[in-house]
C-alpha cells in the first residue's frame, strides 16, 4: 500500500516544484518588499520569514526520519530506508540553515552570535544527531542491512530531542521568544503572518520536492551499483564457464 | 539534460528579476548622504541624511517630537534639531535616516522626518545564506537523477521491468 501511495506521489513530484518555486518567490516578494518593519525590531524581523519556516521543516524532516525507521524496522523495505537517508541528509541542510539564519538573528537583537541558550542547545543537538546519522550510513556500508537497522535505531531515539526542542521555551528561562502560535492563540500580527504562512507552506512544499528527488537519486544509485554488480558476476560466471 | 536546465534557466531568471525589485526597492529608501558628504559639499533643497546618533548627545524631548543631537558617520558630525512626530525607538548610538534641510550659517541639519535604519546586510546575508546553498543543493540532485539515469541506459544494464 505504502508503494502505491509513494507511486502517487511521485506523479505530482513536478507540480509539487512549481508550488514551491510560486510559494517562495511570493513569500520573498512578500517578506522583503510588501510587509512592513517590526515595531521593536525594525527590517531585521524579515529574517524570520526564512529562519522560521526552516526550522520547522527541520523538524518535519526529521518526523519523516523516525516514521520511517519505526516502519523500516517493522517492513524491512528498501524504498523506506532510501527515503529516510533521503530525509536525514535534507534534515541535516535545513537545520544547518536555520542555526546560521537564527544566529544572523540573534547579532542584531540579542547582540551575539551564540549564546547557550536551552532552544539553541537542543537545535544543535538535532543537527549532531543527523551527522551521526550521516556519518553511520556513510562509513558501515560493507553490511547495508545493518547499516539501515542501525540508523532507524539511531533515529528513533534519538527523536526525544524533538519534543525538548519544542518545549524548551516554555520549560526553561530562556533568550529565544516564546511560541507566536499555540493552543492559547495567534501572538504575532496578521500583516507578518501572512508572508510567514506563504513561506512556510514554500518550504514544506520544497521538501517534499527535493525529498522525493533525493529518494529517487538513492534509489538509481542504488540499482546501478546492484545492476553493475550483477553484471560483473554474470561476466566472470561466463569466463569461468568458457575457460578450458 | 535540456529540459533540466530550461527549467532551471527559469527559475534563476525569476530569482535575479526578484532580486532586482528588491534591489531597487532599497535603493530608493537608502538613497541618502552622510555628515562627511554635507560638510564637504553642502546640498540645497530637502534630502536624506544618514548616520549615527553620536552618545550622550541626544537631547529634548522625544515624545513630543522636538529633540537635538549630533549625527556622526566615520570622520564627522553635524548638528541635528528635529521637529515632527514623535521619533519611535530613537535612542543614542542608533543608526537613523532623516529628511530635511541643510542651514549652512548655523551650519545645522534641520528634519523634519525621521526614522530608524536597521543593517540590510543581516537581512540580506540571510536570505542569501539560506537560498544559494538550498539552489545548488538541488540543483546538483537533480543534475545526478539526470546522468545516473543516462548512466543506466548508456551501459545498457537497463531492463525493463516486466
Amino acid at each position: 500500500m505504502i508503494h502505491r501511495i509513494i507511486k502517487q506521489i511521485q506523479r505530482y513530484k513536478g507540480w509539487v516544484g512549481a508550488g514551491a518555486a510560486v510559494c517562495l518567490l511570493t513569500g520573498t516578494y512578500l517578506g522583503l518588499i510588501a510587509s512592513p518593519p517590526d515595531y521593536y525590531q525594525g527590517e531585521v524581523v524579515r529574517i524570520m520569514y526564512v529562519h522560521v519556516p526552516l526550522a520547522h521543516t527541520a523538524l518535519l524532516a526529521y518526523t519523516v526520519v523516525f516514521a520511517g525507521s519505526i516502519w523500516y524496522l517493522w517492513k524491512r523495505d528498501r524504498l523506506i530506508d532510501n527515503m529516510c537517508h533521503a530525509a536525514a541528509g535534507l534534515g541535516f541542510l535545513f537545520t544547518g540553515l536555520a542555526l546560521i539564519t537564527g544566529s544572523i538573528w540573534a547579532k542584531p537583537t540579542w547582540n551575539t552570535w551564540w549564546t547557550w541558550d536551552p532552544r539553541l542547545v537542543s537545535f544543535a543537538i538535532l543537527f549532531l544527531i543527523l551527522a551521526g546519522y550521516l556519518m553511520l550510513r556513510t562509513f558501515l556500508t560493507e553490511d547495508p542491512d545493518r547499516e539501515s537497522r542501525y540508523a532507524a535505531v539511531l533515529a528513533i531515539v534519538g527523536f526525544i530531542d524533538l519534543p525538548i526542542i519544542h518545549f524548551s521555551v516554555e520549560w526553561w528561562r530562556t533568550l529565544h521568544q516564546p511560541l507566536s502560535i499555540s493552543t492559547r492563540g495567534v501572538s504575532i500580527s496578521g500583516e507578518l503572518l501572512l508572508p510567514l504562512t506563504i513561506m512556510s507552506i514554500g518550504f514544506h512544499l520544497l521538501f517534499a520536492y527535493m525529498l522525493m528527488v533525493r529518494t529517487q537519486l538513492l534509489y538509481l544509485d542504488e540499482l546501478l551499483q546492484a545492476k553493475k554488480g550483477r553484471l560483473l558476476t554474470q561476466m566472470h560466471l561466463s569466463r569461468s564457464q568458457t575457460s578450458p | 539534460m535540456t529540459g533540466l536546465y530550461i527549467r532551471w534557466g527559469i527559475f534563476v531568471l525569476l530569482a535575479i528579476i526578484l532580486s532586482m525589485l528588491v534591489v531597487r526597492h532599497y535603493e530608493a529608501q537608502l538613497a541618502t548622504v552622510s555628515p562627511s558628504d554635507l560638510i564637504l559639499s553642502p546640498s540645497t533643497g530637502s534630502f536624506r541624511v544618514q548616520g549615527m546618533v553620536k552618545s550622550g548627545t541626544l537631547k529634548g524631548d522625544v515624545e513630543q517630537g522636538a529633540v537635538q543631537f549630533e549625527l556622526v558617520d566615520d570622520a564627522a558630525a553635524i548638528r541635528v534639531q528635529y521637529h515632527g512626530p514623535p521619533p519611535e525607538n530613537l535612542r543614542e548610538l542608533k543608526t537613523v535616516v532623516m529628511i530635511g534641510t541643510w542651514d549652512a550659517t548655523a551650519r545645522v541639519f534641520r528634519a523634519h522626518e525621521i526614522a530608524l535604519v536597521s543593517n540590510y546586510g543581516f537581512v540580506a546575508s540571510a536570505y542569501l545564506l539560506t537560498f544559494i546553498p538550498i539552489g545548488v543543493f538541488l540543483f546538483s540532485m537533480s543534475r545526478k537523477v539526470v546522468v545516473l539515469m543516462q548512466a543506466i541506459k548508456d551501459s545498457k544494464l537497463y531492463e525493463p521491468e516486466g
